[in-house]
């Protein structure tokens, strides 16, 4: 595995650390890193946030930032050349050369005055090539999209741009950092297929990074997991996601919702972090986590060595069955044994046997469903009937100069006559994808967009509703119990009266009660999450509004909202009404699920049925493009 | 997170705080604030509190210059056109005798204040007119905003010269006329910060949890604006400063013996070549005056700035 340079890798680090400066605050960011990418292999970078892998990309490309002082220790060679200590022009020709870039939001790295074509062009020098390289990548209609500007493209065709000049200067390595992140589901497929189809057209190898792990698994050959900047586990795909050998991937497999992840129970989330930075720094860095974790692992880090015998005949033979690309792989790599490719390793001093072991112990059997669902004699929670909302786009002079300069303005159909109804109690996922009107239906229900046409009915109690984006949700210059107290001021309570309300409040949502005192800037986003809960149901609600809640934490720490607003639900007997993209969490939060799409609602029934029998071609496009992997459940 | 944003990976985050920090540190780091570890202290915070510093000390100097002053700044007080370093008079005389320490002192009272009345009265009609046409909207922010644009069509010099021209030349009416067109870029800019932090999720929450509009507004986007309005304001102040000093050098300030900065220099332009201390000493009064209130306004910035 340590072969620093080796003449075949498309690049190669080799211990490499790296420490960055932040506010005076240094952060050992990377601690210690061996990894070799082979040619024509794409090897899947797994983390979650704060794992180190973006910055990985960054070094990679030689692009640290020059304001964070990096400290760099160890050695990256891409094509043979010193991405550490080379000199500038040397860099920005391997970059040229070598490398092509594909970033999460293709709509902030393309540049928005330039047409798509001259953007290409920059990269490939001739505008032939660039229309073949468009029309590579699937771009339809190369020719006519040449002259557009980005914001005229779709984020899909964006990302395909992306792409096409990532490929135009015939790279030898792609770095596609969370390439799928802020994509719709079917348009994260195509990306990815389409890195599939770059590698094995252009035979250059592709580091992608991701922090889904099941992502990885769809196109990767090999997956190297990281936490808190090293290597916990790296090996072919197959084996990492079906015979985990590290307590960390295990966990994240576990808490990864899937579409067969059982309904009732609840979900299986991380450990929270009780170590301190400098304890962390000593042994294992996920010792205070894990399940498995023995004084040891406390005490001093755990090398990554070879996982000696391949787990089980079972699982050795899934593996190569849904591993077509691996073979590809293996073959380019001269009979040098063990190869890199074919190597499974792993960071942890407990068996492997222990884990795998592990990886199938029991979970509690607690159902977190409410006992019975109020029947359909009650007035219902919410009445939607024959909702349209339109939103009319004032335009500029180009929208104006079509048709002689005296058309109406455009309008947005956002909804197009929905109506639903919601039984008090029960609990209904909105899916669709990004522009299918779900938030807008949520938001007319919680009152902060007027309908345009149509009527909304609320019961009693009214509605309170969590935001996608926690953080800006809470008033940055309010203290957490400031906000609490705001929200029961009607009440009229007096103070003791008032703080008993704040404290039962943190309580139940799991926090300390000196979270009161904190402003939110000094909270984690999962915390944010927790206290905008806390402040929807400090006064119970007739229906909570969930605007994608979870969408941007991390896989375990959704899980442990999820599992919150359950809870929650079944407490305080709330109708829920949970907007989401991702059809596995619909169907976890929902009783029934609503799928829409460009303003009308497509398909409703009760979650097993539109997940296991859906009906409409729409929702079983979505479900078809779901990423898998279909097993630990 | 975007590859860009190399930042991201040194929040410690969420409850699976998987930061590695160099530092072995004692407290939690589930509290901590991002930006704002404990007990460290940036250089370039440092020197901000320094100019900070220089610009009470500035205050102090306006405020105290009557106490200070050795002379009567409009009397004859010793040797005509005696040179910097005399003793006695440690800046020199002017032609008449009259002391330039203390005329400058007096005229770094007048300026310094002025300079802040005009700030503070453009943030207090600017903040109310912005605000209003951010909360309101409609058609009274459409009302509001055009009159704004009015004002801000104008050239601002020309139209306080020609207010003082038709006000009669005194201090108060320099102040009127600059007052006047002065207020229009803070309304525009606390406008749009007001209407940016009314589209935000935090104040749609409160909507949502029933608080009234009027607490909204002083809760929820007020104290969101003050740091835009003070950093904008403090920049400024510099402007005004030159502002006033021109139009005084040009004849529009006090009348004849009162000390000001500008006319000094203007008046006293003829001895440049023989006695150049005397019209260039008011001068670097102003420059000193200007460079420490943007100097300030920069410094406010980057203490403040940070935090949002």
């Amino acid at each position: 595995m340590l072969t620093p340079s080796d003449d075949r890798s498309a690049a190669s680090i080799s211990g490499l650390t790296l420490s960055l400066e932040r506010d005076g605050v240094r952060s050992n960011v990377l601690r210690g890193i061996d990894l070799e990418v082979l040619p024509g292999e794409i090897i899947g970078l797994v983390g979650e946030s704060g794992s180190g892998k973006s910055v990985l990309a960054l070094a990679l490309m030689g692009l640290l930032p020059e304001r964070s002082n990096p400290v760099v220790g160890g050695s990256i060679r891409v094509a043979g050349v010193d991405m550490v200590d080379g000199r500038p022009d040397e860099l920005r020709a391997v970059r040229r050369d070598e490398l092509g870039v594909i970033f999460q939001d293709p709509m902030t790295s393309l540049n928005p005055t330039m047409r798509i074509g001259a953007q290409v062009t920059e990269s490939s020098r001739n505008a032939a090539e660039s229309l073949r390289l468009m029309s590579a990548v699937g771009i339809a209609d190369a020719e006519l999209r040449f002259t557009v500007f980005p914001h005229e493209l779709s984020g899909g065709l964006r990302q395909r741009v992306m792409a096409a000049i990532a490929v135009a200067g015939k790279p030898s390595l792609i770095i596609a950092d969370e390439p799928t992140t802020a994509l719709d589901v079917t348009v994260q497929a195509q990306v990815l297929d389409l890195l599939r189809e770059l590698r094995d057209e252009f035979g250059c190898s592709v580091v992608l990074i991701t922090h889904d792990l099941a992502v990885a698994g769809q196109i990767a050959d090999r997956i190297a997991v990281l936490y808190a900047g090293r290597i916990a586990e790296i090996g072919p795909a197959a084996d990492v996601l079906h015979a985990p050998t590290h307590p960390y991937t295990v966990g994240l497999l576990r808490s990864r919702l899937s579409l067969s992840t059982p309904r009732d129970l609840e979900l299986q989330t991380l450990r929270p972090e009780t170590a301190s930075a400098g304890e962390r720094m000593l042994g294992c860095a996920y010792h205070s986590r894990c399940p498995l974790a023995v004084p040891e692992c406390r005490a001093e880090q755990p090398p990554l060595v070879s996982v000696a015998a391949p787990a089980t005949a079972t699982d050795t033979e899934t593996a190569f069955e849904n591993e077509p690309a691996a073979t590809t792989a293996t073959a380019t790599v001269t009979a040098a044994a063990p190869a890199p490719a074919t190597s499974h390793d792993r960071a942890c001093w407990r068996s492997v046997d222990d884990v795998q072991g592990f990886i199938h112990t029991g979970v509690s059997a607690a159902s977190v469903l409410p006992v019975s669902v109020s029947g359909a004699a009650r007035e219902p929670a919410v009445r939607v009937t024959d909702l349209t909302v339109t939103f009319s786009l004032k335009t500029g002079w180009r929208g104006r100069g079509r048709g002689g300069g005296r058309t109406s303005p455009a309008e947005v159909r956002a909804l197009r006559g929905v109506s639903l109804q919601i039984q008090p109690g029960e609990a209904v996922s909105i899916v669709g994808e990004s522009g299918s009107g779900k938030s807008t239906l949520l938001r007319v229900i919680g009152g902060l967009t007027p309908a345009t046409s149509g009527s909304v009915t609320l019961a009693g109690g009214g509605a309170q509703m969590v935001f996608q984006d926690a953080g800006s949700s809470l008033t940055p210059w309010l203290t957490v119990g400031e906000m609490l107290r705001e929200r029961l001021l009607p009440l009229k309570l007096s103070r003791p009266e008032s703080q008993k309300r704040i404290d039962h409040a943190l309580t139940a949502i799991g926090l300390p009660l000196t979270v009161a005192r904190v402003r939110p800037s000094e909270l984690s986003g999962g915390q944010r999450q927790r206290v905008a809960l806390a402040r929807a149901t400090i006064i119970a609600p007739a229906v909570l509004l969930c605007d994608e809640p979870t969408s941007a934490l991390d896989a375990s720490l959704a899980a442990s909202v999820l599992n919150l607003i359950r809870e929650m639900r079944k407490e305080l007997e709330m109708t829920v009404l949970f907007v989401t993209h991702d059809l596995s969490v619909a169907r976890l939060m929902g009783d029934r699920i609503v799928v829409m799409t460009h303003g009308e609602i497509v398909e409703v029934g009760p979650s097993a049925d539109v997940i296991e029998r859906p009906s409409h071609p729409y929702t079983q496009a979505l479900l078809a493009s779901v990423p898998e992997i279909g097993v630990l459940s | 997170m975007s590859a860009s944003d190399p930042n991201e990976i040194l929040l410690p985050p969420l409850e699976t705080v998987s930061t590695v920090t160099g530092a072995p540190e004692v407290i939690s780091p589930r509290f901590r604030m991002p930006g704002f570890p404990r007990g460290q202290r940036t250089p370039g915070r440092r020197l901000s509190w320094v100019i900070i510093a220089l610009l009470i000390a500035l205050t102090l100097l306006a405020i105290f210059a009557r106490l200070l002053a050795p002379f009567d700044p409009v009397q004859p007080a010793s040797g005509l056109n005696l040179p910097p370093g005399t003793p006695g008079n440690l800046l020199g005389t002017d032609s008449i005798g009259r002391d330039l320490l203390s005329r400058t002192l007096y005229g770094i009272q007048v300026s310094w204040f002025a300079a802040l009345i005009v700030v503070a009265s453009g943030l207090i009609i600017g903040g109310l007119i912005g605000t209003l046409a951010g909360v309101f909207g409609g058609w009274l922010d459409n009302l509001l905003m055009r009159f704004t644009d009015l004002f801000l069509a104008l050239p601002g010099t020309l139209v306080a010269i020609a207010i003082v021209a038709a006000l009669g030349y005194n201090l108060q009416n320099t102040l009127l006329g600059i007052a006047i067109v002065w207020w229009p870029y803070y309304a525009r800019i606390i406008r749009g910060e007001v209407k940016s932090l009314a589209s935000r999720p935090h104040v749609e929450a409160a909507r949502l949890a029933g608080t009234s509009r009027t607490r909204i507004v002083f809760r929820h986007i007020i104290p969101g604006v003050i740091p835009t309005a003070i950093v904008t304001a403090s920049l400024d102040i510099g402007n005004v400063v030159l502002l006033l000093a021109g139009l005084s050098f040009l004849g529009l300030g006090q009348p004849a013996p009162a000390p000001e900065l500008g006319a000094d220099t203007a008046r006293n332009l003829g001895q440049l070549l023989t006695e150049p201390w005397i019209p260039i000493i008011p001068g670097l009064a102003v420059l000193m005056l200007s460079l420490i209130a943007n100097l300030g306004g920069d410094a406010v910035r980057n203490l403040i700035g940070g935090r949002r």
